[in-house]
Order: C-alpha cells, then sequence, then structure tokens
C-alpha cells in the first residue's frame, strides 16, 4: 500500500504476462509437432522432452551462478520455448549428449553469456543447432527413424510401443531397450532445416506419382503438412497479434520472389519450383516461429520488413548456391547479425519530426543553398 | 495456467490498436446521475504557484493579494501574477483568510505549495458582477481581456492560462479552433458529464473562443463512445457554424498533438506547439468557463469534477468550488471505508495516487478516483524487456519505447534525445501494453529529471566559467592599467613629506565648506544626492 503511493502512472495494464506469450507459442508448436510425430514417430516428443529438461537443469545452474531468482527465471517459459523450438529442428533419433551439447551451448552461451532473456542478440534454439551442426555435420543431418516410419509396408506403425523403444533406443543408445532384434534404420535426409538440395522435394514427386496418399507414413511426403501445421500455428499467432504481419510476410514474399525469379522448368531439379520453396522445407517454421523470436528480431515496423526481406533473400541464395546444407538457421543468423544496424536505419518516424526521406531532402536542398 | 493465458489473450485482443490503446471504458457509473452542485466545505484551500518559488513555471506564478484575517466576499481576487496574461485566483464564496501556509504535496513528484485557507461563512456574500450589457458587441482583445480577467486555465488537465494561449494564437494566426471533448481515459466523464447537460454553453462559449482567437472555423470534436453527449451536441449546434467531428475511441486520441493530427492531418512539430500548424485547442470545460465569464463576467471559481472507483457508493460528476478537500467530497458520494484503500487524482492512466486526503481540487483536477487492489490491481514484479515491440505499437508520438529503455538503462544520452525522450508525452499506453511489466514512465520521468539537472548544473558551470573568465580578464586590466598608475605612486612617495596639522586643517576646511553648501541649498535636496557630489 505505502510502496503503491510512489509508483508513478499509468495505474492500470493489460493482461497478458511475457510467460503467458511464451506459453502461447509453445502450444502453437503442437500442431507442428503433432504431424511430425505422426510421420516420424516418438523422436520429435523426445527430443522435445530431453531439449526441456537440459534446458531447465542448464538455466537453473546459471541462474544460481549468477545470482538470480532461478524460480522467477524459469517460470518466463522462454528456455521452454527454446528447447521446443530446438528439439524440433535437430533429426529425431539423435544422441542424447549432442541434445544436451547444444542445449548448454544455446542457454549458457548464446542466452545468459549475453545477459538473459532479452539481452542476447542471436537466436538461442538457432544457434544451438548450427553449433551442433558445424561440429557435427553427420549426425545433424541423418535421421534415426523406427522402421515403420521409413517403411510404409510395415505392419507396426511407428507411434506403437515399438516405435517408442526404438526412439528412445536412439535417445539413449546405452539403454538395453533395442534387445529384441529390433533395429533402428539411418536415413540420410533433410531435417526441417536442410534442403539436402532437394532430394526431398523429387521424392516427394516420386512419392506422389506412385499414388501414396498425403498421409500415408512416407517420411518424404510428410514434408508438405509439416510445413502446413507450421503456417497454422503462425496464423494462430498472428490473429492473435502475438506477433506482427511484418516479418512473416515479408520473408516469405522474398523468398516467394526469389524463387519465381530464377524459376525455370528445365532447371527445377536445381533451383527448386516456388513450391518447393515455401511448403518443402522450413520455411513455414523458420517465417513464424524462428525469425519472429522478438528478442533477436528487429523491432520498428520498417525495420522488421527489411529483416524479414533480408531472411528470406538469404535463405534462397543459401539454399540453392550456398555450399552450406541449412539455410533458414543461418540466414536467421545472418539477420540477427543485421537487426540493431536496422533498428537503427530504418526507425520510425517520430511524430512532429521530418522522416528519413524529408530529412534527405532538407539536407539536399540547404546544400544547394549554401 | 493454460486456460488463463487464453482468456488474458483474448481480453488483450479488444484493448490493443495501433498509436494507442483502447481500454475498456468505465465511464457508465458516474454519469448514472447528473452533474450535482457541492456543498460549500467548512473551508477551501486554494493553491498559489509561490513567486519565490524558483521551480514553478512562469505563467503559474501567482502572488496573494489578500493578507491573514482579511474578509472576502465571493467572486474577489485573491492572487495574481505580475506578468501581463497570467492566471488570476478569485475567492469561490466569502469567507476570512485563515492562514497562508505551506501545504504537503499531493502526489509524489510535487511540492509543497503555498496555499491560502479560506475559512467559509454561510453567508456567500458576493461582490457584484458587473456583466457587459451586449457581449456580441465587445472586440475580441476585449474578449480576452474578460477572460484573463476570470482567471481562465485550460481546465483539461495542463492548465495553461487560456487568454495567454488566445494571445499566442492570434500572434501566429491561427485558422482552426478544436474544442477538445474527447475524453480518452478510462474513468474521467466531466466533459461527457458537461456536453450532455450543458451543451448549448459549450456551444456558445466555442462560439466566443473563436471570436476571440480569430479563427476561421471551429470544430467540436468527440469520441464515438457518447451517443449522448453526441446528440445534445447536434441538437445544439443547430443553426451554429461550428462544426461537429466523431473520432474514434482511442487513448490517448485527447492529446493536443493526437487531436490536431486526427482533424487537421498536420502534424504538430517537435518542440512546437498547435498554433505553429495554425490551431488552437480548447477543452469542453474551458469553452462553458468562458462563456460564464464573457456573457456573466463569472470567474471561475468551480469546475466538473469525476468522483468514481470501486470505493464509492455512489459515484458521479461535481461541480465543485475550487480548493475543496478530496476527503470533503469523498463524503459526499458515500465512501466505503473498508473497500477504500487508495485514491487517485487524474485518470487512471496519467493520474498520481494521492498522498494527503485533504489535498484541494485544483483547476486542473478532473477526476478522483477512490478504489481498490481488486478493481486496480498492484502493479506486477518488472521482467525482463523481450523487445516485442508492443509499446511501439502503443506509442502515440511513434517513438520506440523498447530502445529508449535500453538507451536509458545504459545511460547514453545523447542516444536517449535522439530517441525523442523529449517527445514522449508520458501518456503510459507503452506500460500499459508491457507484457513484462516495466514502468516505462518511471523511467522516462527519472531520465528527463536527470537531464534536467545535468543541463542546469551544466549551464551553471558555464555561468561560472564566465564569471570566472571574466574575473581574471579585470585582473589583467587592473595589472595593465597599474602601469601608467606608476606616476601616480611618484607624486604620493614625493607628498610623504606632508604634516599631519596640514592634513587636519584641510579635513575640516572640507568639512566646513560641506556644511556650507549644505546650508546654502534649501533642505530641499535629500543629503545623500549632495553626499555623492
Amino acid at each position: 500500500m505505502k510502496q503503491r503511493l510512489f509508483s508513478s502512472s499509468p495505474m492500470q495494464f493489460f493482461p497478458l504476462q511475457t510467460s503467458q506469450i511464451m506459453l502461447l507459442v509453445i502450444l502453437a508448436t503442437l500442431p507442428a509437432m503433432l504431424v511430425s510425430t505422426w510421420f516420424f514417430g516418438y523422436g520429435v516428443v523426445l527430443n522435445v522432452l530431453f531439449a526441456s529438461l537440459i534446458g531447465l537443469l542448464c538455466e537453473a545452474a546459471i541462474c544460481r551462478i549468477r545470482g538470480r531468482a532461478v524460480r522467477a527465471t524459469l517460470a518466463d517459459n522462454s528456455c521452454l520455448l527454446t528447447a521446443v523450438l530446438f528439439g524440433m529442428t535437430i533429426p529425431p533419433g539423435t544422441t542424447w549428449w549432442l541434445i544436451a551439447m547444444g542445449m548448454v551451448f544455446a542457454i549458457a552461451l548464446v542466452k545468459h553469456a549475453y545477459g538473459g532473456l532479452g539481452q542476447n542478440t542471436f537466436n538461442p534454439a538457432m544457434a544451438g543447432y548450427l553449433f551442433l551442426l558445424l561440429a557435427y555435420p553427420l549426425d545433424m543431418t541423418s535421421w534415426h527413424l523406427p522402421v515403420a516410419a521409413q517403411d510404409f509396408t510395415s505392419t507396426h506403425s511407428p507411434l506403437g510401443w515399438q516405435g517408442l523403444l526404438q526412439s528412445l533406443g536412439c535417445l539413449f543408445p546405452f539403454l538395453p531397450v533395442l534387445g529384441d532384434g529390433l533395429t533402428v534404420d539411418g536415413l540420410a535426409m533433410a531435417t526441417p532445416l536442410i534442403e539436402s538440395k532437394l532430394a526431398a522435394g523429387n521424392a516427394i514427386r516420386a512419392a506422389m506419382e506412385e499414388g501414396y496418399g498425403l498421409f500415408a507414413r512416407r517420411a518424404e511426403t510428410g514434408w508438405e503438412l509439416v510445413n502446413v501445421a507450421w503456417l497454422l500455428g503462425g496464423l494462430f499467432l498472428l490473429a492473435t497479434r502475438l506477433i506482427s504481419w511484418h516479418i512473416p510476410l515479408s520473408m516469405i514474399a522474398a523468398t516467394l520472389v526469389m524463387s519465381l525469379l530464377y524459376y525455370s522448368p528445365s532447371a527445377a531439379a536445381v533451383l527448386g519450383t516456388p513450391y518447393l520453396h515455401l511448403l518443402g522445407s522450413a520455411t513455414m517454421m523458420g517465417a513464424f516461429f524462428i525469425a519472429t523470436d522478438p528478442v533477436s528480431a528487429a523491432t520498428g515496423s520498417r525495420a522488421k520488413i527489411a529483416y524479414g526481406l533480408i531472411i528470406g533473400v538469404s535463405l534462397y541464395s543459401i539454399r540453392v548456391w550456398g555450399s552450406y546444407l541449412d539455410a533458414v538457421a543461418i540466414a536467421v543468423l545472418f539477420g540477427n547479425f543485421c537487426a540493431p544496424l536496422l533498428d537503427r536505419l530504418l526507425a520510425p518516424r517520430k511524430y512532429g519530426h521530418p522522416g528519413f526521406f524529408a530529412k534527405l531532402l532538407g539536407n539536399i536542398s540547404r546544400r544547394k543553398i549554401t | 495456467m493454460i486456460r488463463q493465458a487464453f482468456t488474458d489473450l483474448f481480453a488483450r485482443l479488444g484493448s490493443t490498436t495501433r498509436r494507442g490503446i483502447r481500454p475498456p471504458t468505465l465511464r457508465e457509473s458516474s454519469l448514472r446521475s447528473r452533474i450535482m452542485p457541492t456543498p460549500m466545505p467548512d473551508q477551501l484551500l486554494l493553491p498559489l504557484q509561490d513567486y519565490a518559488d524558483p521551480l514553478a513555471r512562469e505563467h503559474d506564478r501567482i502572488a496573494p493579494c489578500v493578507d491573514v484575517g482579511d474578509w472576502v466576499a465571493k467572486y474577489q481576487l485573491l492572487a495574481k501574477g505580475k506578468e501581463p496574461g497570467s492566471l488570476r485566483l478569485h475567492a469561490p464564496t466569502s469567507g476570512t483568510v485563515q492562514a497562508i501556509e505551506q501545504i504537503p504535496a499531493a502526489a509524489i513528484g510535487q511540492r509543497p505549495q503555498l496555499a491560502i485557507r479560506l475559512l467559509t461563512d454561510t453567508d456567500e456574500r458576493e461582490l457584484p458582477l458587473e456583466p457587459p450589457s451586449d457581449y456580441r458587441a465587445l472586440a475580441p482583445e476585449q474578449l480576452v481581456q474578460l477572460i484573463e480577467e476570470a482567471g481562465i486555465c485550460g481546465l483539461g488537465g495542463a492548465g495553461y492560462p487560456t487568454a495567454r494561449k488566445i494571445r499566442d494564437a492570434v500572434e501566429k494566426n491561427v485558422k482552426t479552433l478544436i474544442i477538445n471533448g474527447v475524453e480518452c481515459e478510462p474513468y474521467i466523464s466531466c466533459d461527457e458529464a458537461l456536453l450532455r447537460e450543458r451543451a448549448s454553453l459549450t456551444v456558445k462559449g466555442a462560439e466566443l473562443l473563436q471570436a476571440a482567437c480569430l479563427a476561421d472555423d471551429c470544430v467540436i470534436v468527440i469520441d464515438n463512445a457518447m451517443p449522448a453527449a453526441r446528440k445534445a451536441l447536434t441538437l445544439a449546434l443547430q443553426g451554429s457554424s461550428i462544426s461537429l467531428r466523431v473520432v474514434h475511441r482511442r487513448y490517448p486520441a485527447g492529446d493536443e498533438r493526437q487531436l490536431v493530427k486526427a482533424i487537421c492531418r498536420r502534424e504538430v512539430p517537435g518542440e512546437g506547439h498547435p498554433p505553429d500548424v495554425g490551431v488552437l485547442v480548447q477543452n469542453i470545460g474551458t469553452a462553458v468557463a468562458v462563456y460564464e465569464a464573457i456573457v456573466h463576467a463569472k470567474p471561475c471559481i468551480s469546475r466538473i469534477v469525476t468522483l468514481t472507483g470501486s470505493a464509492l457508493l455512489t459515484p458521479k460528476n461535481f461541480d465543485v468550488p475550487i480548493g475543496t478537500p478530496v476527503q470533503h467530497l469523498l463524503k459526499l458520494c458515500g465512501v466505503d471505508d473498508k473497500e477504500h484503500e487508495f485514491t487517485i487524482r487524474g485518470g487512471s492512466l496519467m493520474g498520481q495516487y494521492l498522498l494527503e486526503q485533504s489535498a484541494p481540487i485544483e483547476k486542473t483536477t478532473n477526476c478522483i478516483i477512490a478504489s481498490n487492489s481488486l478493481e486496480i490491481p498492484e502493479w506486477e514484479t518488472e521482467q525482463a524487456c523481450i523487445r516485442c515491440g508492443y509499446c511501439a505499437q502503443a506509442c502515440p508520438a511513434q517513438l520506440q519505447p523498447q530502445q529508449l529503455l535500453a538507451s536509458i538503462r545504459s545511460e547514453e544520452r545523447q542516444q536517449t534525445l535522439a530517441l525523442g525522450l523529449d517527445d514522449c508525452i508520458e501518456c503510459g499506453a507503452c506500460a500499459v501494453v508491457c507484457p513484462s511489466r516495466i514502468p516505462l514512465v518511471s523511467y522516462y520521468r527519472a531520465a528527463k529529471e536527470i537531464h534536467r539537472e545535468e543541463f542546469t548544473s551544466h549551464e551553471q558551470s558555464r555561468h561560472w566559467q564566465a564569471r570566472f573568465q571574466y574575473h581574471q580578464y579585470r585582473l589583467k586590466k587592473n595589472q595593465d592599467r597599474a602601469q601608467p598608475r606608476k606616476a601616480v605612486e611618484q607624486t604620493v612617495k614625493e607628498a610623504q613629506g606632508f604634516s599631519r596639522d596640514q592634513a587636519r586643517m584641510e579635513i575640516s576646511a572640507a568639512v566646513e565648506r560641506v556644511r556650507r553648501r549644505r546650508q546654502a541649498l534649501a533642505g530641499g535636496k535629500d543629503p545623500g544626492q549632495e553626499k555623492s557630489q
């Protein structure tokens, strides 16, 4: 009461806290998580769960060291969101120590070493993933899926208990769960973020031609649906104004324009089709969930549009002409590099002050007079 | 937890808008009854901005022109400023001046004020008012003079003397007069009540204001959340040249600069005022006060104040004499002591928590909210800024609060100013929408205060530096002058051999001379002048 008298206006505030925003974004990833699980088995969920566990432990330890309130920091859900996004980008069936390493890198170095929530220059999930990709490229491009998830003729479902055991066995190779002669197949293929030079697209076409339905459990055909699920979650975020339209729209538009510009039917196998660029890879996830991470993104409307365009163009460039396997993570990190500068250069015009162009014109005219 | 998140999400959705916020209106309860007259309290506290107070704004500074113990009549002038166009204070009722004293600061961020304590009597004897026989025949400057004599200031909240504002506007040749009836704070309903009940007076006041400021056209602006006021105003505006504009409800649409942009599609330059773009903005309450001042020659001794909040049994609008203590009004509304935790003066978005229940209603006080934590929950703990940018979306001045916060925290003064700290109108929209509950306005106020202090200390050091340099210059000049003085010193040395007696004789002769001359001049001139001769 006494303390309240010394506080300043305003006295009212709108509901919805930062922790609730994080929670809602996590919920918005659910469709994608469900679809991924449907196609790829429990590996995705296990990834997310294990990454969350490691992330929370790591953050708790760091808060202890930094002398911050442990409970309050963990309760802001930001670490969980990082873990969810990280867990869904790395291939299912990744070994536990890789996940732990990536998560510790993301939380300890990328987030807390820069000052904690709100201070990090780079997106922790993407930086963590990129760290693993650079250090262990082979592990990050091979998916260990339950047998049933790859062989659609299999009578087992990857969602059955055997699939769960197989996924667990992948995560913790030291567990004796794979005892009954169950094996896990390794498959080198595109992760959500990896384009694998458009091999997936060809596979999809082949599968469609062979007459499999969209929901037939074939890893290759799953991509479109996973992307649609990400899009759904993204539209939810957009509709509830948790994110603004600027970044996703400009990023998707840039990708679309680039792929249209360079599209030629004869070179589709190399350059890909616009459809493939939007739905055949991780574009939707990147546009709605990764690039819109407010901490590391640009904040002004104009800066956001420029940020989205930069990510979109570099996304396409890296995919088609670059030598790196991954596109979204690198493009987003590149965008993160640009964000502070964009915020400064493209700051919104203040009320009652000349804008950027008016100032420019004013300078020019003044120069002419003198 | 998840359900709560969704509830909060949807509760928030309807309230967000660009360049402002749209908080739910809470005016209904106080608009249920008509504007009520206030029974005169036993004593009134009439605050003065003291002349001795160096921090007071120049146009606010007024000095009392009555003494302790004087009996004053209703409408009698109590205090006025030295400069032309400054504010005046009149007695709201007859009574005895009990004291002229310091009263404690009403809220944090304010200073103790000098105030006249007036013991009211029940006679209410008043000075005869002398209304002009035909106010339509008055020249514009005469109108402004009447407004000045009535002691009217902006009743919307800023409190700038109206006469001054009009003169400034005339000087700058304004084209448009905007009468501001846009109520954007969720609780305040005094302007709406005034429009409902006294729409015709508002229109007449607006016409007089237009005549005084020589504007070509006049617009009354209200928002779309007050249908009853709109109806009354439409009726009152029949046959008038004044037009009515209805803007969408948005906080802070009632801010001068926002209004100018909404109506005239022009922006007021950063350091300027609306007259710089040919617009004068006046409040509804001011228009009514102007009508009273010119047609009835009645000084500004009362204003409409909204009393509301869940701790009050019957929230309503009062016509309150200036100087009435807040507690007197609360009692009139029936305050539930169990429910009453704190009192807010002004709205819930730009007001202050009252430290003293005995604080008086001033000319700028538009609302008193008596409330509790159930209605207005305590501010939650501040969390880290995640740069979500909701604040930038809500900022009516189109600033970037998230960047401002970062540069204030890192004490980068130049960057803070470049980001437009001085353009901030402290409306608080950014803090309201902040999901991390960062009290952004507190940060801005603190930063502004620090900058002001730095500026004054900088100015002071410059001043003293100049003084010191002048001192050095003078020393040097004296030294230079000392060269030819050597000759003088020489003669003094030569005259060293003088006798004491001779000196005495010379002195007595001089004294005698003076005495004689004084006698010669018939005592008309004062001796001081002679001495100087």
